[in-house]
């Protein structure tokens, strides 16, 4: 260490002003003002992931080269990236900081390219080790069962699922047709589980071959049944023949079981099963008419999937509704009325009010009813409280029942993969602290990604890992001056012609330049990529690299607060605030 | 060797014989054919020396600041505006007491736009704390650059080497060229003073407090003080090796004339021609050349106008408000002695305009007829 030099006079001094000895006396950081430091702030994207997935960083790990580091990343939180990569309806994008400037990132195709990636490296998800501290059982094998029993497996805890179909995945299998979900890609992920431990009894309805009494050894009980049950539409002839219902109607084409149809298929409806129904009756060579009571505006189905639909030759009516089923000579007719629209209802949509004497025809072989679906809730035991259409639970899941815990479909109004994979792991963490004796609220408030509903596992099990900012950084927080326009990649997808002919994947993954191409357009708000920016601006070169929980810090000896590395930051992961004194 | 080569040709082989180490030069206009030569030997490889080219003048002092303090030898070239431009580093680069040679070729600074020969753009950067030597032909030019080194590295302060644009920036005269053995006898590889390394990292030019600033002007100011005799030495060195010299002034025809005239760079030149005519007319009159105008050779003069009883100066130049900046100068460093001649202040040739023999005689003229001058400032071939 240098010290401050004093002299007599001219005669004693040298030349110039120059240091004799080093600086490091005169620690400059003592004019700061204000401190800039290194703290990850939450990205949009995570915190609208049902799922919680950590997409910064897993795309982070795209642009390193490190795929199966991006598949170790996404697993933490996920078991079904190649599920979610392929039908989650993604709205992790339409948050994106990126749609504010171009096009949002295809963060859908790069986390599909890594669950393909991995599958294709041989990756497995391997048993941990070591002693099983519970047994829980689970009711249902879809996401949110699937999820809850994947995250307690890694709890260390020995899980058995029960199923009441012949085969496991609930409405993942039965529900989704394979050209959006091929069937091996469901198998392969949920085998996945297994390989944790999880055992898969399918075959064992709730209430018929599994009584309540029978879960007796059981610590804990997670109930995700789903919603299975066709709403019904309540006109005359809905009992008819050749009347089917849709989630009927896709088991068996998900089951490859015959269906007697004609040429002509009305289908009723507007929201995901609806198209489901319509696109696979496209692909068994029949004509579909879908019939909606609002206009495109309001159909609950996702964009993508209605315009795959109309490219594929699906018509669609709107503003129509069916008030009575008539046969005549084996042919259907569906008397319908005009309709328009009014006020907003509750769901935030304009109402369709019915046009007096706006009665007409429609003419069909077949109509495929798929206005909704309930929930089952006769093998509920009692005790379990149900309000409009859902069981109720607290925030955490845990039901009237002691130790037992309700999730999915059956429980929220929001139907998606990923709401029932982000519930499943919520109701995990909520045995685990149940069967530890820990205060849920607080686990799940430590783990809330930003403000939540959406949480972190991984943070539960890993509390040592770098603090997140609840904070959500928006796109006014970027520094747009350093990126430049780019076009948002696209799956490929085959030509109309060939999709129609049957049920292959329509859409392909992406390869690896594409996934790379596209990883790099991500902002990496609120989350250090080692840019350097500020390491190269810092008029003070007071940044300093380390090998620490951050890869850059700030040297507060000389640090003069300027700002400039606050500033320059492209990303927002650096805060700055005003020295204390 | 003797060539024909203009002044910037002139200006390239003094920095080539030099050996400098790096050329730090803005490319564009005011930049003239210096650099372009220069760098042409460079880029074909002829010469080894380092060439950065930077965004503006304020850059290429700014870099040479940096080489220079790394302890190469250092050269630039610029002209008018872009010695304006450069300004600020002027400053810095006599501060940090560093001897890094520029060659400024004379001219004028707008607006108006003007792009010819004049002293104002080198004059207005006099206190910068620059060592300044003004040229009268492409061969002085040569050989100042190399005697510039010299002083530099021996009292560590930058130096200036100024040539007339035009007249002798583009126009060519025979030079004597000497070899790069005789050179290298003379001017011997520079040795900074404080070598960097980066084993033992130092700050350069460090805050320093109002306790110690006033003592490192004031070093600086000793170090100026040191020039002209360092100068002498070196110039009388340069005569020996090479037969020629130039002194910081020079005065020529009568040694007992009363009326003297006092002019730099080329128009010293022409004044020559004037002195003498005027000398054959049976006149008693004597010519000064000054060339070296930082620091002022105000002992050099006097020693040198001792009995005479009028100075005529011509400035081609004007600080607006005072008058010629020579003349100004000289007053300055008259006023203590008891004999002083009166000074007699002429403005002439702003802006490129020639002075010519004529011009000069009409100085020299009003000089002898009048025992005063009339006004403060006397314009040369003024259009009222």
């Amino acid at each position: 260490m240098g010290k401050q030099l004093t002299f007599k006079g001219a005669s004693d001094m040298p030349m110039i002003s120059i240091s004799l000895g080093d600086m490091d006396w005169n620690k400059t950081g003592a004019w700061r003002a204000q401190r800039p430091f290194y703290e990850d702030r939450t990205p949009p994207c995570s915190v609208a992931c049902p799922a919680g997935n950590d997409i910064v960083t897993f795309i982070q790990k795209i642009t390193q080269g490190d795929v199966e580091g991006a598949w170790n990343v996404i697993k933490e939180e996920n078991p079904f990236p190649g599920i979610c990569g392929r039908v989650c309806f993604h709205p992790c994008e339409s948050k994106c900081n990126r749609g504010n400037y171009d096009e949002p990132i295809a963060i859908h195709a790069l986390e599909r390219f890594v669950s393909d990636f991995a599958f294709n490296l041989n990756k497995k998800i391997e048993k941990i080790p070591g002693v099983r501290k519970g047994k829980v059982a689970i009711i249902g094998s879809g996401p949110a069962g699937m999820s809850c029993a994947y995250h307690l497996a890694k709890l260390h805890y020995e899980v058995t699922v029960f199923e009441s179909s012949s085969a496991s995945g609930g409405l993942l299998r039965s529900g989704i047709p394979s050209y959006r979900l091929p069937k091996d890609i469901l198998d392969r992920e949920i085998s996945n589980i297994e390989a944790l431990g999880v055992e898969i009894r399918t075959g064992i309805p709730l209430g018929e071959n599994l009584a309540w009494d029978g879960l007796k050894d059981y610590q804990a009980i997670f109930i995700a049944t789903g919603a299975h049950q066709n709403r019904r539409l309540d006109i005359p002839g809905e009992e008819g023949k050749s009347v089917f219902n849709g989630l009927d109607f896709l088991r068996k084409i998900n089951l490859n079981q015959k269906v007697k149809l004609g040429e002509k298929i009305a289908i009723i409806g507007g929201g995901n099963t609806a198209i489901d129904v319509a696109r696979s009756v496209i692909r068994l060579r029949k004509k579909a008419i879908l019939l909606y009571r609002r206009s495109r505006e309001e159909m609950p189905a996702f964009k993508d999937e209605i315009e795959e639909a109309m490219e594929e030759g699906v018509k669609i009516r709107y503003l129509v509704n069916p008030i009575r089923i008539q046969q005549k000579e084996g042919l259907k007719r569906l008397e319908c009325l005009r309709m328009e629209l009014g006020e907003k209802d509750e769901s935030g949509r304009r109402s369709p009010v019915p046009i007096s004497r706006s009665n007409f025809f429609i003419e069909a072989d077949s109509v495929i009813i798929a206005a909704g679906e309930e929930i089952d809730v006769s093998f509920l035991p009692k005790g379990m409280e149900k309000r409009e259409g859902i069981v109720l639970t607290q925030r955490d899941g845990s039901t009237g029942i002691k130790g037992v815990f309700a999730g999915g479909d059956l429980t929220s109004n929001q139907r998606t993969v990923a709401h029932a994979i982000g519930s499943g792991k919520k109701a995990a963490l909520a045995i685990d602290c149940y069967l530890n004796g820990k205060d849920t609220e607080e686990a799940i408030h430590r783990i809330l990604i930003g403000e939540g509903p959406s949480l972190s596992i991984f943070r539960h099990l890993h509390p040592e890992a770098r603090p997140m900012n609840p904070h959500v950084v928006t796109f006014e927080e970027l520094n747009m001056d350093y990126f430049e326009p780019s076009k948002r990649l696209r799956e490929s997808k085959g030509p109309v012609k060939e999709r129609v002919k049957g049920f292959g994947e329509v859409t392909s993954t992406f390869t690896e330049g594409f996934a790379l191409e596209e990883a790099e357009r991500c902002f990496s708000c609120g989350t250090c990529n080692e840019c350097e920016n500020c390491y190269v601006f810092c008029p003070d070169a007071s940044i300093l690299k380390t090998e620490d929980i951050f890869s850059h810090q700030v040297d507060y000896d000389f640090c003069k607060g300027c700002g400039i590395c606050f500033s320059e930051c492209p990303r927002g992961a650096i805060s700055l605030r005003e020295e204390e004194r | 060797m003797k060539r024909v080569i203009t002044g910037n040709q002139a200006v390239a082989y003094g920095v080539i014989l030099s050996r400098v180490d790096v050329i730090s030069a803005y490319p564009i206009t005011p930049q003239t054919t210096i650099v372009e030569e220069l760098s042409e030997l460079i880029a074909s490889g002829r010469l080894t020396t380092r060439f950065l080219k930077v965004e503006s003048e304020h850059s290429a002092m700014a870099a040479l600041i940096g080489a220079s303090t790394g302890g190469v030898r250092c050269f630039t070239a610029t002209s008018s505006h872009g010695l304006a431009y450069m300004h600020e580093m002027l400053h810095w680069a006599s501060g940090a007491r560093l001897p890094i040679v520029l060659v400024n070729v004379n001219r004028a600074i707008g607006a108006p736009w003007n792009i010819w020969s004049d002293q104002s753009d080198s004059l207005s950067q006099r206190d910068t704390g620059w060592i300044q030597l003004y040229c009268e032909n492409n061969q002085e030019v040569l050989d100042t650059i190399l005697q510039a080194y010299r002083i530099a590295e021996s009292v560590k302060l930058p130096v200036m080497v100024v040539l007339d644009a035009y007249v002798l920036s583009h126009t060519s005269e025979p030079v004597e060229i000497p070899t790069m053995e005789e050179v290298d006898a003379f001017l011997p590889p520079y040795c900074p003073e404080y070598p960097i390394d980066t084993r033992e990292p130092m700050a350069f030019s460090v805050i320093t407090t109002p306790e110690y600033f006033l003592e490192f002007r004031y070093k600086i100011q000793k170090a100026m003080e040191q020039v002209p005799e360092v100068a002498k030495k070196v110039d009388d060195e340069f005569r020996s090796r090479f037969g020629r010299g130039y002194g910081s002034i020079e005065r020529y025809g009568r040694r007992d004339a009363e009326i003297l005239l006092m002019t730099s760079g080329t128009v010293a030149s022409t004044s020559r021609i004037v002195i003498q005519k005027f000398i054959e007319k049976g006149v008693s009159v004597a010519g000064i050349k000054i060339k070296r105008f930082r620091p002022f050779p105000s002992k050099e003069i006097y020693e040198e106008i001792k009995g005479a009883r009028k100075l005529a100066v011509i400035d081609r130049n004007l600080s607006a408000g005072v008058g010629g900046i020579f003349a100004q100068e000289l007053r300055a460093s008259l006023y203590s002695r008891e004999e002083r001649p009166q000074v007699f202040g002429f403005i002439s040739g702003l802006g490129g305009r020639d002075i010519t023999p004529e011009l000069i005689e009409e100085a020299v003229q009003y000089t002898v007829e009048h025992p005063q001058p009339e006004e403060e400032i006397l314009w040369l071939g003024l259009k009222k």
